[in-house]
Parts: C-alpha cells; sequence; structure tokens
C-alpha cells in the first residue's frame, strides 16, 4: 500500500453511487492514473461494496478489465488507484457518435467482442458483474474497452445462493431477475450486453422502463409476453403477475434495421426471455458475427496454418507408405 | 476453483504466532482463542446471524490473529470487530448498535457466558450492560477501526469457503447402510462447528475438502456407522495421513478444552478466563513473566512511533500500578 501522497489529485471525472472518482498522477513516474475515493460511512464504517470490489478485482487480471493498482486506507478515506481510462462507453457515445449517439458498425462489433472477453472471464472465475451499463464500461482513445465497477458483483459457488434481487440498473436487467428469481446465474450479465449491443446501434437504450413493471411491459412488447408454455415456471417467480396485454414477438431484424442478419441473429441469442435458453459468454465469442474481426481473423489464420502445417506434415509421414503401395508392394 | 478453497496458515507464520518473543505461553494462548471463538459464537446465537456467517467470523478472525498476533487488541473487540464485518458483506448485516449492545451484555456479570454450569445461574441486572451513548461511541469507533485493520491485513480477502456445505454434498455421495443420514449429518456438523473453537486452527491448516471428510470419518465412528471398505476418502482428494491427522484433532477439542478451563481460576462473581488482555498480563505476571499490551487507540496512526512507545510504557506502568493495589 503506498502513502496518499504518492498521487497528485487532478480534476474531478464523476461520481458515482459510493464513491467520487478523480484523474491522478503517480507522482514518481508521472503515469495518469483513475483514483476512486470512497468515503468511510461514520456509521458502517468501509462499505461492504468496496470491500467486494477490491477482493474481486485483485482476483481479476485480464485485458478488458480494469486493473487495480493500489489501495491507500486511511482514517476516513479509502482509495482505489486504476489505470487511467479515457472515457466510458456512455460519455464515447455522446461525443463520437452519430446524430442520436450511434455508434459505427466496426466499433461495435470490436466492443462487443472485448466486452464479453471480459465478461467470460469473470464467469469461468465464478463472478458475476450484476451491473453492465455504458457508465461502467471504459474505453482508452486506442478503443480497448475494459469492464469497471464491481461494486455489486460478487463470486458465486454451487449451488448458487438466493442472492438480493436489487441489483443491475433497471434498463439492462434481465426478465428473469425483474421478475424477482433469486437463483440467476452469469445469463444476467448476458442479458445486459444484448440491451447495450442494441443501444450502440441505436444510439438509444433499448429499454429504458421507468419502474419495474414498465421495464417488463417494455420487454414483453419487443420480445412477447410470455406464459406458462413459452416459459415453464414462470409463474411460480415472486414478482410475476398475469399480463393484460399479450403482446406477439416482433421481428428484431424489423424492429433493427442497422443490425446486419449475423448481428441479429448473436442478438437473439443474448436477448432470451427464459435465462437457461441464453448464450453463454464463451460461445458467444465463438459467433460467426465476429469472423470479420481483424483479431478474430488472425487467429482463424493462425488456426489455420496450423491445421494445414500438420495436414502437410502427416502426408510427409504417411507418404511414403501410400508412394510404396502405388509401387504394389 | 478459488471459491472452493481456502488461503492456508504457512509453517512460518504457525510457527510465529507460537515461537515469537512476544507470544503467550501456549496454553495461555489456546484459552485466549478458544474463548474469543466460542464468545464470537455466542454474539453470532444473541444476533441471530446464520450459523454459516458466524463460522465466517471464526475463521476470519483466526487469519487475523495470524497475521497480527493475539495481544495486538483487546480480544473482545477482535470478536466485536470481525462478527461485524462479515455480517456486512453477507446477506445478513447487523447494525453497529446491536454489535455493540450484544458484547455489553456477553461481557457483563449478568450473561450465563463462561460460567460453569455447577454456579448459580447470574442475577439479571440491565444497569450491568447498559451502554451509554459516550461509551457506544468509544465501543463503535475501536471496532471501525479494527475493521480496517483487519481489511488491510487481509488484504481486504474476507472470502471464507466453509466445509458444511460440502460434507453434506459428500454424505449424499456415500452410503452408510442402514444408519439414518440425519442422525450421522448432525454429528457431522457437530464436529465441524466444534473444529472452530480449536486452537489448532484446523481451518486454517487444512482445506474445506479434508475437513468435511475428516468429520464424516468421526461422525461414522461415534454412530456405529458402517463405512465403505475402500479408501473412500481418495474420491475427494484426501490422502490417508492428512484424514488421520485431522481426526485426532478433531476429536481432541473437547478434551483439551475442558482440562484448559479447570486451570483458570473462577473470578469472585463466577466468571471464569481470560476475557481481557490485562488478564492475560497478570496471570503471566503471576507466573513470572512479562508481555507488553500494544496501544491501539484511535489516534495510533496519526502520532509517531515515539508517541506510540512512550504510551506503551505509560500503559505498562498504570497496570504494573494496579496490580499491586
Amino acid at each position: 500500500m503506498a502513502k496518499p501522497s504518492a498521487f497528485q489529485q487532478l480534476e474531478k471525472l464523476g461520481e458515482g453511487t459510493y464513491a467520487t472518482v478523480y484523474k491522478g498522477r503517480n507522482r514518481q513516474t508521472g503515469e495518469l492514473v483513475a483514483l476512486k475515493e470512497i468515503h468511510l460511512d461514520s456509521e458502517e464504517g468501509t462499505p461492504s461494496t468496496a470491500i467486494r470490489e477490491i477482493s474481486l478485482m485483485k482476483e481479476l487480471k485480464h485485458e478488458n478489465i480494469l486493473s487495480l493498482v493500489d489501495v491507500i486506507h486511511t482514517e476516513n478515506k479509502l482509495m482505489l488507484v486504476s489505470e487511467f481510462m479515457d472515457m466510458d462507453l456512455k460519455k464515447y457515445m455522446d461525443t463520437r457518435g452519430g446524430d442520436r449517439g450511434q455508434l459505427d458498425p466496426a466499433t461495435i462489433k470490436s466492443f462487443v467482442y472485448q466486452l464479453l472477453r471480459g465478461i467470460a472471464y469473470c464467469h469461468e472465475k465464478r463472478i458475476l458483474h450484476r451491473d453492465l451499463k455504458p457508465q461502467n464500461l471504459l474505453i482508452s482513445k486506442h478503443g480497448v474497452l475494459k469492464l469497471a465497477d464491481f461494486g455489486l458483483a460478487r463470486a458465486f459457488g454451487i449451488p448458487v445462493n438466493t442472492f438480493s434481487a436489487e441489483v443491475v440498473t433497471l434498463w439492462y436487467r434481465a426478465p428473469d431477475v425483474l421478475l424477482g428469481s433469486r437463483t440467476y446465474n452469469t445469463s444476467i450479465d448476458i442479458w445486459s450486453i444484448g440491451c447495450i449491443m442494441a443501444e450502440m446501434f441505436t444510439g438509444r437504450p433499448l429499454f429504458p422502463g421507468t419502474t419495474n413493471e414498465d421495464e417488463l411491459k417494455r420487454i414483453f412488447r419487443l420480445l412477447g409476453t410470455p406464459s406458462e408454455r413459452t416459459w415453464p415456471g414462470i409463474s411460480h417467480l415472486p414478482e410475476y403477475k398475469p399480463q393484460t396485454t399479450v403482446y406477439p414477438a416482433q421481428d428484431l431484424a424489423q424492429v433493427l434495421p442497422q443490425i446486419d442478419p449475423l448481428g441479429i441473429d448473436l442478438l437473439k441469442g443474448m436477448l432470451q426471455l427464459r435465462p437457461e435458453k441464453r448464450i453463454s459468454a464463451a460461445d458467444a465469442l465463438r459467433h460467426a458475427w465476429f469472423y470479420d474481426l481483424p483479431q478474430v481473423r488472425a487467429q482463424a489464420q493462425l488456426l489455420q496454418q496450423q491445421q494445414l502445417h500438420q495436414q502437410a506434415q502427416m502426408a510427409r509421414t504417411y507418404g511414403g507408405t501410400v508412394q510404396g503401395n502405388q509401387t504394389g508392394y | 476453483m478459488a471459491h472452493m478453497t481456502n488461503p492456508l496458515a504457512t509453517p512460518d507464520q504457525l510457527c510465529a504466532l507460537r515461537h515469537s518473543p512476544n507470544s503467550l505461553p501456549s496454553e495461555l494462548a489456546d484459552l485466549v482463542f478458544f474463548q474469543t471463538q466460542c464468545l464470537t459464537q455466542a454474539a453470532g446465537l444473541l444476533l441471530q446471524l446464520p450459523q454459516s456467517v458466524t463460522a465466517q467470523a471464526n475463521v476470519i478472525l483466526a487469519r487475523y490473529w495470524l497475521v497480527e498476533g493475539l495481544m495486538s487488541y483487546e480480544f473482545s473487540d477482535v470478536s466485536a470487530a470481525t462478527i461485524f464485518l462479515v455480517s456486512k458483506v453477507s446477506s445478513s448485516p447487523r447494525r453497529p448498535r446491536d454489535v455493540c449492545n450484544v458484547y455489553a451484555y456477553l461481557l457483563s456479570p449478568s450473561s450465563t457466558f463462561l460460567r460453569p454450569p455447577s454456579s448459580p445461574p447470574p442475577v439479571n441486572n440491565p444497569k450491568d450492560y447498559y451502554l451509554s451513548e459516550s461509551a457506544f461511541h468509544r465501543f463503535h469507533s475501536r471496532i471501525l477501526n479494527l475493521e480496517s485493520r483487519i481489511l488491510y491485513a487481509l488484504g481486504f480477502d474476507t472470502h471464507v469457503s466453509l466445509p458444511h456445505p460440502l460434507a453434506i454434498t459428500y454424505l449424499q455421495a456415500l452410503d452408510f447402510l442402514g444408519t439414518p443420514k440425519q442422525r450421522i449429518s448432525q454429528s457431522v456438523l457437530r464436529y465441524l462447528n466444534t473444529a472452530l473453537l480449536s486452537p489448532q486452527m484446523l481451518y486454517l491448516t487444512s482445506q474445506p475438502n479434508a475437513l468435511a471428510v475428516a468429520a464424516i470419518y468421526s461422525a461414522a465412528k461415534d454412530t456405529g456407522a458402517k463405512m465403505p471398505e475402500s479408501e473412500w476418502w481418495e474420491v475427494f482428494d484426501v490422502d490417508r495421513e492428512e484424514l488421520g491427522f485431522l481426526v485426532v484433532g478433531m476429536r481432541s477439542v473437547q478434551g483439551y478444552m475442558d482440562k484448559l478451563r479447570e486451570e483458570i481460576p473462577v473470578d469472585g462473581r463466577g466468571k471464569r478466563g481470560l476475557l481481557w488482555r490485562k488478564d492475560v498480563q497478570q496471570e503471566m505476571a503471576r507466573r513470572g513473566l512479562e508481555i507488553s499490551i500494544p496501544n491501539n487507540n484511535n489516534n495510533s496512526t496519526k502520532s509517531g512511533d515515539a508517541e506510540d512507545e512512550m504510551m506503551r510504557l505509560m500503559d505498562e506502568k498504570v497496570a504494573r500500578m494496579e496490580e499491586y493495589d
């Protein structure tokens, strides 16, 4: 742990629910950092969100996850020092996006891919983020995306405990969570990614609900009102109420004409009402929509070359025998 | 699989706890450990916390002591701070006021805590455990200060993986012919909970799967259940040597504690034990030994080392004067 004086505090970057974030500079190296200042509550001490965030971020080391450089603990505040990122996705869309904040398809594909890589890593480590939204995704000036704000994240074991239903910002909240399910899992993060992907294409949040019920209504209006037949067990969920209006499912491709057919296919996989039908992060990364990404193409080419090389080697090894047979032995 | 395992104590850490210049004679250290863990359990009951939370508090407390030593803070404060901290990150947080009230009661002469069963029940005198606003404020700030200290010492890692759910899963997989599963599982949980109190710190030396297997082995032996003939523990990644060590450890806790308790005098009001650091100091003095109590008041982070040292010396002097009273 470093001394507070090791970092020079520069301008304020933003204010979160339990912390204020400043830009800072490492006095020794001159490196820019982000300083997340958490005030210790005089009643409750160190906030549980901060304890969770620090313990999880220490575990998570990945290029698409914001890395924690240091923790500074003083008498009445706690400061998390992390690498500096230029802006969050929301601000990026506001400043770099088109007239309504929409981004260009190539950028979106790269961001969705990086987002999925980061979350696939978390899920592999059995950690749920639980609060994915544009404000929690940071973008560097080189177009690198990193997941941040693990204040609501938590590790899950087997069997999955009953979790608090009060997580995830309403607009990106999965229908099973909205219906009061307390046994949710990694699929809640995938739902959020689906919402964020659509938002990058249109510049508008996909389901900007004002209340729990309004949020559900907006989801059902697009994806169709589920029933016990399409979602067995739904009527047993704590917050389930029979819907007065039964909406038919709409064609996503027509509602979101900006997205190409492959992209729509992936989005459909992420926006499945039933959590168990939602695509996993690992599978989503292998989706054909990403095949034309430079990094995926490079990887595929490498793989192909390796296979060709192997085939060539095998041909050489067995070559003698084949030729031998041909000569009639 | 990090969520299924725990950080374990290194041999160096275990050795330092027992043999550093400032460590207590082992039976005193054992007694302090045992009593403070019991205090945590009692507080968990009164705070109506699930046993899974209280058990995690026991483990966190043991980890903290391993890093910072027994005498760095008042025992009951460390107990209160760990239970407050662990409940906070669990799904059943408790308010500081409730935690303070419970500890004030448990440490008062009115509570039955640490009273020999033979002694007459204590007279309930609410004045004993009434916490004034200022007393509460002092207790509260000590606990928050210690909470930071514990988080710092443990590098903010408050994750504890308990063997209890694993043991139940293993029991489902094993078939103890004819013996009701409920009887065995109750005995298994008893062993696991008792092991939390053991000064051998079994939860810091073995992974949950080994603790679970050892508890099942002991419970099966007690209830006369027929265990599989094969070396079934290997299925759960436990070797015979570790199993043997843990079984002996778990089965000896009760006897060892009974013996320890008898050596400790009962005070005038029927309470027995070394609940305060000054009791430990007195007991040491009685044996012709000396130990210093570090001064850790709230301002210690601000003041310089020299000032700390000065305060420590003064404390010692006061403590010695009290002894001669």
